[in-house]
């Protein structure tokens, strides 16, 4: 039997549910589309000259660095989905005599197919919004055709989004392999040390002390080395976050789960306790944007309250708020899709334990109200706390720019409400996955 | 036998599924506190009997009548929102492979059909334990899915039918991934937790031990009862 008869045999036997590859695909479209936006938005900046150009091009780095944690979380969200396809067809494809190998090859095969299909479908989607963004003032022009990359741009990214799902298709049959029943049901829940309290404290102190002598270093090194410590104290912080947040969820969950009551309430308090770091995984890009968001929110609306600055520090403002707008937006967007892959991915994963809960009487209700409020409370946990620390960071900013500049924080208020709509929303359109697990059941021997 | 009282009545059943009939017109009456088998070979259509009692599958034609507090019940005419608060309230499920909730601790999960009918949280754990202790693993109330052995994680799942207190207990193959030895031992917990507390016991098994120590057995073919045997004579209407 050849790869291409074993191919053509995996994909008629797909069946099931279509949701499984459509929103992979989405997913893979989405990632493909923000890259290249963003992409063109970097090298546009490059080209803008005059005072401002070198805070221009640093800004787009910083919204690149923004968007790349949440880029990739979508991106390895879609591409564990589409490797997942895999399971209920494993065993049926070993019957016919392929070998282990082959199978894993047409995985990897398959995984990259979806890949590679939602990943040109972002590219010509990119086609039609660029001239859109084109339309974007920055610096008191159009950005127009400074917007589009080159083309080899587009070829990379559709090749990269391509490679990360080979990738984490091959990564997740090795795992699997490994350890198959540990996948299914986790014998002890995942561990978050303190210890990374104490690293994420020392982090942050570091990067404090650094950011404190930019004015040195831009004296010894200049702009590039100030660009390049700015770029590194910021991933700093953000690895940061990602050492103590995982800490944060843990001591919400304990404190949602002293309070559940309804059966929902419990589910979601200890789905989130059983692994923290899973809950910041899918919320946690949202931490620094959020932050970053209403940080640079206050600044820009205290600026334009004030109005004692020059014309063009007006204009560097205002171009800093709707970059900051565009880069909450996207990051929500993002996180939205990589949520609703990952519960995509949950529900199928989980397909015989949802079906003996509707079997024992459970509402499907209730069990989509357990998975909306699992990543629902995080969600909010890491918004609302990033916003209230931004907010205490600039704290007599923050109350001066309240009275005088209301609509300026409403903007971003509102921005980040629209993004936890957004995610909302991605959880709300995987509820016909679960309802059609449901209904399907699991197949019976007898 | 004869003093005990009908609980559920099948007459005749029948269910497709596409081109094939999985039931043809079976006729099936059980008593309370009765333990009934169903054994056959694959595609004989004894899951299929199962999930039509249980209110899970409706059949295509006949009717599933359920006696329960001074009334009866026609279960394959409810609608999928009563049939699913049938199967809260005055039933109970094992299956072949626990299908227990892996982030809840052992009593959280035996407490999940307990707050699902609005007991408060603390009561219903309280129950749980309590469950949980009748059933020997007291002391693992507090641990994780993963944490137990098949058999004991097959115990949270007979301590979880019968918490709330169901008239009938399903059980699918319910010793089916588990060795010889605990296999009886979980055997006879379920026999405990249920005909010896007065509830029925309807089980699909393909261990003619555990059949054997039913009350009664129904061997499945082709869709209907092709025989019943054991201790206890066949029912008014059943094929023999």
């Amino acid at each position: 039997m050849t790869l291409i008869t074993l191919a053509r045999l995996f994909a008629r036997r797909a069946g099931g549910d279509p949701s499984t590859i459509v929103l992979p695909a989405v997913a893979f479209a989405v990632v493909t589309l923000c890259t290249t936006i963003v992409t063109g938005g970097v090298f546009a900046f490059f080209t803008f000259g005059g005072p401002n150009g070198s805070t221009y091009r640093m800004l787009a780095l910083l919204a690149l660095v923004l968007l790349v944690i949440p880029l990739a979380s979508l991106g390895g969200a879609a591409a564990r989905l589409a490797a997942r396809r895999r399971d209920e067809r494993l065993s049926s494809l070993r019957l016919l005599g392929a070998s282990a190998g082959v199978v894993s090859a047409l995985t990897v095969l398959e995984s990259t197919a979806v890949a590679l299909g939602g990943a040109v479908v972002g590219a010509v989607a990119s086609l039609g919004a660029l001239p859109l963004f084109g339309l974007l003032h920055f610096d008191g022009r159009a950005l127009g055709a400074a917007i589009w990359p080159p083309a080899w741009v587009f070829v990379a990214v559709i090749a990269a989004v391509a490679l990360l799902s080979a990738a984490s298709a091959a990564l997740g049959l090795r795992a699997v392999v490994l350890t198959p029943l540990g996948v299914r049901t986790r014998v002890v829940s995942a561990r978050v040390k303190w210890i990374r309290a104490v690293i994420g404290l020392a982090v942050l102190i570091v990067a404090v002390a650094v950011s404190s002598s930019l004015n040195a270093l831009a004296a010894v090194g200049g702009l590039v080395l100030v660009v390049a410590v700015l770029l590194t104290g910021f991933g700093a912080v953000l690895a940061m976050l990602g050492l103590v947040g995982p800490l944060v969820l843990r001591g919400f969950g304990r404190r949602w789960l002293r309070r559940a009551s309804a059966p929902a309430q419990l589910i979601a308090a200890r789905t989130v306790l059983d692994d923290a770091k899973a809950a910041w995984r899918q919320v946690g890009a949202l931490a620094m944007v959020s932050f970053v968001g209403v940080f640079t929110g206050i600044g820009v609306a205290f600026t334009q309250a004030t109005g004692d600055e020059d014309v063009a520090t007006r204009l560097l403002a205002a171009d800093i708020r709707t970059g900051v707008l565009l880069t909450l937006v996207m990051s929500f967007a993002m996180v939205a899709c990589a949520i609703g892959v990952n519960q995509a991915a949950g529900i199928l994963d989980r397909r015989a334990l949802y079906v003996s809960l509707d079997r024992i009487g459970m509402p499907i209700a209730v069990m989509d109200s357990a998975r909306r409020r699992a990543v629902l409370g995080p969600l909010l946990v890491v918004t609302i706390g990033s916003t209230v620390c931004a907010g205490l960071v600039l704290f007599p900013l923050t109350g001066y720019t309240l009275l005088l500049q209301p609509v300026g924080l409403a903007i971003i208020a509102g921005c980040i409400a629209l993004g936890i709509g957004l995610v909302w929303g991605g959880l709300v359109a995987t509820e016909p996955v679960l309802k059609r697990v449901v209904s399907a059941g699991v197949p019976d021997p007898a | 036998m004869e003093s005990m009282q009908t609980l559920i009545e099948a007459r005749s059943l029948f269910k497709d599924f596409g081109p094939t009939r999985a039931l043809r017109g079976v006729d099936l009456t059980i008593s309370a506190g009765e333990s009934v088998a169903i054994m056959g070979p694959s595609g004989s259509g004894k899951t299929t009997l199962l999930h039509c009692l249980a209110g899970i599958e409706t059949p295509g034609a006949g009717q599933v009548l359920f006696h329960h507090v001074g009334a009866v019940v026609d279960v394959a005419a409810l609608s999928d929102r009563r049939r699913s608060e049938l199967r809260r309230t005055a039933f109970g499920f094992v299956f072949q492979q626990g299908l227990l909730l892996p982030e809840l601790t052992a009593a959280e999960n035996v407490a999940l059909p307990l707050l699902l009918l609005g007991r408060s949280r603390a009561d219903a754990v309280a129950e749980a334990s309590r469950l949980l202790a009748l059933l020997g693993i007291g002391d693992k109330a507090e641990s994780r899915i993963g944490e137990l052995s098949g058999g004991q994680q097959q115990r949270v799942a007979i301590a979880r039918a019968q918490a709330a207190q169901p008239a009938v207990v399903f059980a699918d193959e319910p010793t089916g991934a588990l060795d010889s030895v605990t296999s009886a031992e979980v055997m006879t917990a379920l026999l405990a937790s249920t005909v010896g507390s007065g509830r029925a016991l309807i089980v699909v098994t393909h261990d003619a031990g555990v059949a054997a120590r039913c009350d009664r057995t129904l061997h499945m073919g082709d869709g209907t009862i092709a025989e019943t045997t054991g201790a206890a004579a066949p029912r008014v209407g059943e094929a023999s």
